[in-house]
């Protein structure tokens, strides 16, 4: 391809607009609360059906094929699987607890928190698997034929060794159960291929890791540098003082300030990796959002939910769609003849284990 | 809306976009392309999919990605046999935004109350056989914590006796563990902490103490407050974690405190009835509101603090138990002597009976 770089747009563009989406979520604000949040299901795929036919992608509008029915069903499935069972067992552990069977009871308490670590990881791939399959351009969706119960296993034992040491292997399991996702999706015929490398990932983490210490260690240089100068709050008196609090305010302000940004800066660079690692037959893709455009989104969301009392977090959905799809980009062709239908298996029912967690989304 | 009528199609087979005239054949049509013909399809199986873009977009059931997108005014004898467009959801859509709310409002509000109301007219119908089990699995024998001797357990059994009228059906332990606290369980079971028996400083304060969890027994407290939080866990499912978890704190906060109320006047008039004079409960309530710091407010501006705790205010409560002491009245001390320094000691006698929790409760 020889096009101009700057005259080329990305392959994905988002033409929807924010005052369209209200007339969406306010809707959908009333009738959650008025139903007892019952209606939140079909409230997500109102907004979803609307944020995907916004969405082009080259040139044709995705489509969000996804019914409230399904995530209710899978909300109902996973209260009663998971949800209720837990509760029965939490009885009879106090019971256990109450004849001082606390061996036992610690026993109980353990399998339940591993079991729940275990459908955490499945929810995470089945809640990729169902985006996919209800997920439409040009009359293909995606899928996956693999049910997510090994990927269970593994963001298990993959994050727990990502702990051990000292919390160092966080970006190789980050990345490696990405691939991992990813490698179990296709789109139509084809299969995704995700290969993104954690080394390069590192350095960033680091950042991260090391902002307390070096914060730590700035405060000790202070110290030490104002002591050498003679200005000890002993000979200042009280501003000697009074300079030593503000210090320490600024030290843990900015591990408030910094820490975040910093931890920013490191999701930033995990996405553009993890992405920029992801292929579908002969298509690239790429996120483009930097450090800084991570950071002016997040500023942005927090002052339009603070000024608006919370009311904004309503646009959040909006907000977070517009900015993923801003940044994608994906190079290379596709052969319409060629992207054939998906034989993946239809999940029937939706996010229900996600939701239940309640973890983020992509 | 463009200006011309256009129809779009996908197979769902590929990718391949191909434009189409609808030929309407009965309850039928055909799908025209310059030299293809598709179909035929029934309208029947027909169903709406999205709206993108300036399109409206139907699908055909059992043809996965099989779609057809209409543009433009559309021809009235084509559009009378399309299915309707989704909004909100099948029921809004059909009812109407206004009247959904309302009904939706009504219902929710109902499903609440009949949480609310129904557990104090349901747990008099749960049979007590349920009732004792529950109690049995919850507690069993307490992890051998309950003290027994011959004489101190004739004198708790006189002090039961009377204070009720029916004390067969009551089972009162004191058990060895150092907590100024009582509790009454499902199945008629009051635990008295030895603590509370030590720190006692008259028959008559435990008396007033035991006579209050037996009010919670004979009101069926314990059952209404399970079969309540059971009620809204379930109602209340819906919204999410948080907002969800402090309506559900309110609301039974707010049934607990009347439970407490009850269970008072319910001991007041054990006492009364039993010749017991109620200054000793009102002097353990002043020692308690000491502790917890009621004391030191006047009644009136402990509002707050009043209404979010789930026991009255010990001063409070102090007052009433104060109040209740009829003038010139015979009052006699619940236990002899001898019986209540058997009753004080037979936890420090009974060598059997374990202590504590062995653990950290919290």
């Amino acid at each position: 391809m020889n096009d101009d770089l700057s005259q080329r747009h990305s392959a994905f563009r988002f033409h929807g607009s924010w005052l369209e989406f209200a007339r969406i979520a306010f809707p959908n604000l009333l009738l959650t609360i008025v139903t007892l949040g019952i209606y939140r299901f079909w409230a997500t795929t109102r907004e979803r059906e609307y944020l995907w036919s916004k969405t082009e992608f080259i040139d044709e509008r995705l489509e969000w094929t996804g019914k409230g029915i399904e995530l209710f069903v899978g909300f109902i499935m996973a209260f009663l699987l998971i949800g209720l069972p837990f509760v029965v067992i939490q009885l009879i552990l106090q019971g256990l607890i109450f004849r001082g069977e606390a061996a036992i009871a610690g026993i109980v308490g353990l399998m339940m928190f591993l079991l729940l670590f275990y459908l955490t990881g499945v929810a995470y791939f089945r809640a990729l698997r169902y985006r996919l399959s209800r997920t439409y351009w040009r009359g293909i969706r995606g899928g996956s034929d693999n049910p997510g119960l090994q990927y269970g296993l593994a963001y298990m034992w993959k994050s727990v060794v990502g702990w051990l040491p000292i919390f160092l292997g966080v970006p190789w399991s980050m990345i490696s159960l990405w691939n991992d996702r990813w490698n179990a999706m296709s789109f139509g015929p084809h299969r995704f291929s995700a290969t993104a490398e954690w080394k390069p990932l590192m350095k960033r983490y680091l950042l991260f890791y090391l902002v307390p210490f070096l914060v730590f260690v700035g405060g000790v240089v202070f110290g030490i540098s104002s002591r050498a100068s003679g200005a000890t709050p002993d000979t200042l008196g009280s501003t000697g003082i009074a300079i030593g609090a503000i210090f320490a305010i600024i030290a843990v302000l900015s591990l408030y300030i910094v820490l975040p940004l910093a931890a920013l800066a490191y999701y930033s660079k995990y996405f553009r990796l993890a992405v920029g690692g992801l292929r579908l037959h002969n298509l690239e893709f790429d996120f483009r959002a930097r450090a800084p455009d991570w950071i002016l989104f997040f500023l942005a969301n927090m002052a339009i939910v603070i000024c608006t009392l919370g009311i904004g977090y309503i646009f959040m959905p909006y907000r977070n769609w517009k900015f993923f799809v801003d940044h994608m980009e994906a190079y290379g062709e596709i052969n319409i003849d060629d992207l054939t239908q998906s034989e993946t298996v239809v999940a029937k029912h939706g996010e229900g284990l996600l939701d239940a967690f309640d973890v983020g989304a992509i | 809306m463009s200006a011309f009528f256009d129809a779009w199609h996908y197979d769902g087979k590929n990718a391949v976009r191909r434009k189409v005239e609808v030929q309407i054949i009965g309850a039928q049509f055909f799908l025209l392309e310059t030299e293809r013909r598709h179909g035929p399809f029934a309208f029947s199986e027909v169903e709406y999919v999205t709206h993108k873009d300036d399109a409206d977009v139907y699908g055909l059931k059992e043809a996965d990605g099989w779609r057809l997108m209409l543009s433009g005014p559309v021809p009235s004898d084509l559009s009378a046999m399309l299915p309707a467009r989704r909004n909100y959801g099948g029921w809004v859509d059909r009812l109407g935004f206004g009247k959904a709310a309302v009904a939706f409002t009504l219902a929710s509000a109902a499903a609440v109350a009949v949480v609310l109301l129904s557990p104090q007219w349901l747990a008099p119908l749960i049979p007590s056989s349920v009732d004792e089990k529950l109690g049995d699995a919850l507690v069993g024998d307490f992890g051998g914590r309950f003290c027994s001797t011959p004489a101190g357990d004739a004198a708790l059994q006189k002090l039961v006796a009377s204070l009720d009228a029916n004390p067969d059906d009551l089972q009162v332990e004191v058990a060895k563990i150092d907590m100024v606290n009582a509790v009454a369980l499902p199945g008629g079971k009051v635990i008295l902490f030895d603590g509370l028996v030590k720190q006692a400083r008259s028959p008559d304060e435990v008396a007033g103490v035991l006579a209050h969890e037996i009010g919670h027994v004979r009101e069926k407290h314990v059952m209404q407050a399970l079969l309540r939080q059971m009620g809204l866990a379930v109602v209340l499912g819906g919204i999410d974690g948080n907002s969800g978890a402090l309506v559900n704190n309110m609301l039974s906060m707010s049934y607990s405190r009347e439970s407490e109320a009850e269970a008072d006047a319910h001991s007041m008039k054990a006492l009364g009835g039993a010749n017991i004079s109620p200054i000793g409960t009102a002097s353990f309530f002043d020692r308690l509101s000491k502790m917890d710091g009621s004391a030191s407010s006047s009644t009136s501006d402990n509002g707050i603090a009043g209404y979010m705790s789930s026991h009255p205010l010990s001063r409070s409560r102090k007052d009433a138990f104060e109040k209740s002491i009829v003038k010139g009245k015979n009052y006699k001390p619940a236990l002899t002597p001898a019986e209540w320094t058997e009753l004080k000691t037979m936890c420090t006698q009974d060598r059997n009976a374990k202590s504590g929790f062995g653990f950290d409760f919290n």
